[in-house]
């Protein structure tokens, strides 16, 4: 269960304070799959960052599961980015001297899960979204961007966590790819029992979400 | 992989300016190595010549040196004023002099050669024309002097030194380390008519231990006979100072007195105190001073060689510093994302000290090959250019100062035959200066990657 009460985030701009999140409260259960929709400087990704601890808000609290996150200090927040995030972006954004395999394998080594334990559960993962041994293997320069986005929930997912956060995570495919990304996260939010909250200006995407979040000028104005 | 590994592979994510950075920083290392080992070398060797000098005072009568120039004989009063300066722990005196056909009827075993004819037709005075001796093997030799004089011929003169430390003979004849072939030597206050002989003096003139010879009219009984290993010191005579004054008609006369200090770093203030107290009546130098005149040029290029040293490592550490700044820079997004999924400043910062670590042991191996093959030509050239002024120092005449001036002589030479080795610890301190520009280059980074907030990762979307 994500629950965000009262949330606020104001940036100063020279002399002027810019709202990005402006009093928002919602909820979303265990395994729902959520969106976020909204125009550019709505708020949207600085509401993920928010939620996954990225930042810390003006005012206002997120509790995940039975913690609220805005009270944790620094160490606690690696610790909960670790075990308890997982993160989709827009532009992958995998390391691209590592292979698929050592990506997916990399969260698990911060979060300190046994080497062993890393391979196997990564080589599982990625077989899972559909990568071939001999794709794993490859660099992300050496894969398309489906493959890459699909490395990139298959690391989202590396250490069971409890929230994914997906930035824009079909915003760089072509529609058919970013429909079978979207099938996707939409079955691992199921099979896993993983809450998802992704940001997206795809409105057909949103209309298939559990729950969808329209945000305007910082302020929630449909759920 | 772990951080360490992560951080080696980063290390060569861009070929080309991990070649660039390597080459370059190597360079640097290389130079640096290069100066430690002159900047040691030179080192070595001005300490091996300061040792070389000894700690020794040479008190000489004004405008004599050995038997040229001229004045008066200092004499035992006025040496007796710097015995008791501080720092002095003894003297040693003597009395030099010459003996001639007229007093002795001992044979010079050199012979004059075209040197001797030159030496004694240039002192105006020739040596008292000798017959031929008949037991001499090198025979008389003719000449014509200065003064007019034509086809006479002469042996030169054997010198007499009268010493209260006889066995030194660094200290009171030419030079050379004094061996006892046989006999025994007269005590330092003795005053009897004895005396060592040099060992072709002795041979020249059939002279054994307990032989008999004249000098000043007086018979001499050979104590011992010495070998010096130099052939000007073995055509000398050593007899007791007082007896040399005596027999010579200069009762408490001296040519020289060297005065021993208790340490190398008080030899400069002793030979001021010394000058003072004895004023216009000596000349007091020492080999301490000549010397430093002569390393003076060296101690240059190991100030000029620790400057390059503390250069090129701060230049090191600069490359590296700004590489990583850059890689850093360039690789904000990627450190947000690993801050993102949940890695700690220590492990992001470990994993760029581990790539920049990398980069410069890299660059390490190449400076220590630079600085072992460069090491040793850059310190020649550094010498030789800076001795050029300072070699070929004066040489001697016989007798009195002569030996500080051969001894001197011989540093002059010896300042450019330095060799720089790469030995163990060279190689140490190269991959210790690595080190410290590593982590010098790492901690400014660091600064840097702890900067970067995760959320860097949304924005840059």
């Amino acid at each position: 269960m994500i629950e965000v009460k009262n949330l606020k985030k104001t940036f100063a701009s020279g002399d002027t304070q810019v709202h990005a999140v402006n009093d928002i409260s919602f909820s979303v259960a265990d395994g729902q799959f959520a969106s976020i929709i909204g125009r550019s400087g709505s708020g949207k990704s600085t509401l993920l960052s928010l939620l996954g601890a990225l930042e810390k808000p003006t005012s206002g609290s997120i509790s995940v599961g039975d913690q609220d996150i805005t009270k944790l200090h620094d160490h606690a927040l690696i610790s909960y980015r670790a075990h308890k995030i997982g993160f989709v972006f827009q532009g992958y954004n995998l390391v691209p001297n590592l292979t698929a395999l050592e990506n997916v394998m990399l969260p698990m080594e911060f979060a300190g899960v046994p080497k062993k334990d890393r391979l196997e559960r990564a080589k599982a993962l990625l077989s899972r979204v559909g990568l071939s041994d001999d794709q794993q293997l490859r660099k992300p320069a050496r894969l398309s961007g489906g493959q890459q986005q699909r490395v990139a929930i298959a690391r989202a997912l590396s250490n069971k966590p409890k929230l994914i956060l997906a930035d824009e995570p079909t915003g760089n495919l072509d529609s058919q790819t970013g429909e079978m990304i979207f099938e996707l996260l939409h079955e691992l939010a199921k099979t896993e029992n993983t809450t998802i909250v992704t940001v997206t200006h795809d409105l057909s995407i949103a209309g298939k979400t559990d729950k969808t979040f329209r945000l305007n000028d910082g302020k929630l104005v449909k759920k | 992989m772990n951080v360490i590994t992560r951080g080696i592979r980063n290390a060569f994510r861009n070929v080309i300016r991990t070649l660039s950075l390597v080459t370059i920083l190597g360079l640097s290392i290389g130079l640096s190595l290069a100066m430690l080992l002159a900047h040691q070398a030179v080192g070595a060797k001005i300490d091996s010549v300061k040792a070389s000098v000894g700690n020794t005072v040479s008190v000489s009568p004004a405008g004599v040196r050995g038997f040229d120039g001229g004045g008066n004989a200092l004499t035992e009063t006025e040496v007796a004023k710097v015995k008791t300066l501080a720092h002095v722990t003894s003297v040693t005196e003597s009395l030099s002099d010459r003996l001639t056909t007229t007093n002795t009827n001992l044979v010079s075993a050199i012979d004059a050669g075209s040197l001797g004819q030159r030496f004694a037709g240039n002192s105006g005075q020739s040596f008292t024309p000798r017959p031929d001796t008949g037991g001499a093997t090198g025979g008389p030799s003719s000449f014509s002097t200065g003064g007019g004089q034509s086809n006479v011929s002469f042996t030169p003169p054997v010198t007499v030194v009268g010493s209260t430390d006889p066995t030194n003979l660094s200290n009171n004849v030419g030079g050379g380390t004094f061996t006892l072939k046989s006999g025994k030597v007269f005590a330092s206050n003795s005053t009897e008519n004895v005396a060592l002989l040099g060992s072709t003096l002795a041979t020249k003139n059939n002279l054994k231990v307990g032989s008999t010879f004249t000098a000043y009219g007086q018979t001499v009984t050979v104590a011992g006979i010495f070998d010096a290993g130099n052939t000007f010191s073995n055509n000398q005579v050593i007899m007791p100072l007082v007896a040399v004054q005596t027999l010579s008609s200069q009762a408490g006369a001296l040519t020289s007195a060297i005065l021993n200090v208790d340490s190398v770093e008080n030899v400069a203030s002793v030979t001021t105190a010394a000058s003072t107290t004895l004023g216009s009546v000596a000349d007091v130098t020492n080999d301490s001073t000549r010397a430093q005149a002569s390393v003076a040029p060296l101690q240059n290029i190991q100030t000029i060689s620790l400057y390059s040293l503390i250069g090129s490592v701060i230049a090191g550490a600069v490359i590296i510093l700004m590489t990583m700044v850059m890689i850093v820079r360039e690789r904000r997004r990627e450190i947000g994302v690993l801050k993102a999924i949940g890695a700690s400043n220590v492990k992001v910062v470990g994993q760029f000290m581990s790539e920049a670590i990398t980069l410069t042991m890299l660059s390490a191996v190449i400076g220590i090959v630079i600085g072992a093959i460069a090491g040793n030509p850059i310190t020649k050239l550094l010498v030789n250019n800076a001795s050029s002024g300072t070699s070929g120092g004066p040489t001697g005449g016989p007798g009195g100062g002569g030996f500080v001036r051969v001894q001197f002589g011989g540093i002059g030479r010896g300042l450019a035959n330095i060799h720089a080795a790469v030995g163990f610890s060279i190689i140490l301190y190269g991959l210790l200066a690595a080190l410290l520009i590593a982590v010098v280059g790492s901690a400014v980074s660091a600064f840097f990657i702890a900067k970067v907030r995760p959320a860097e990762v949304m924005r840059a979307e």
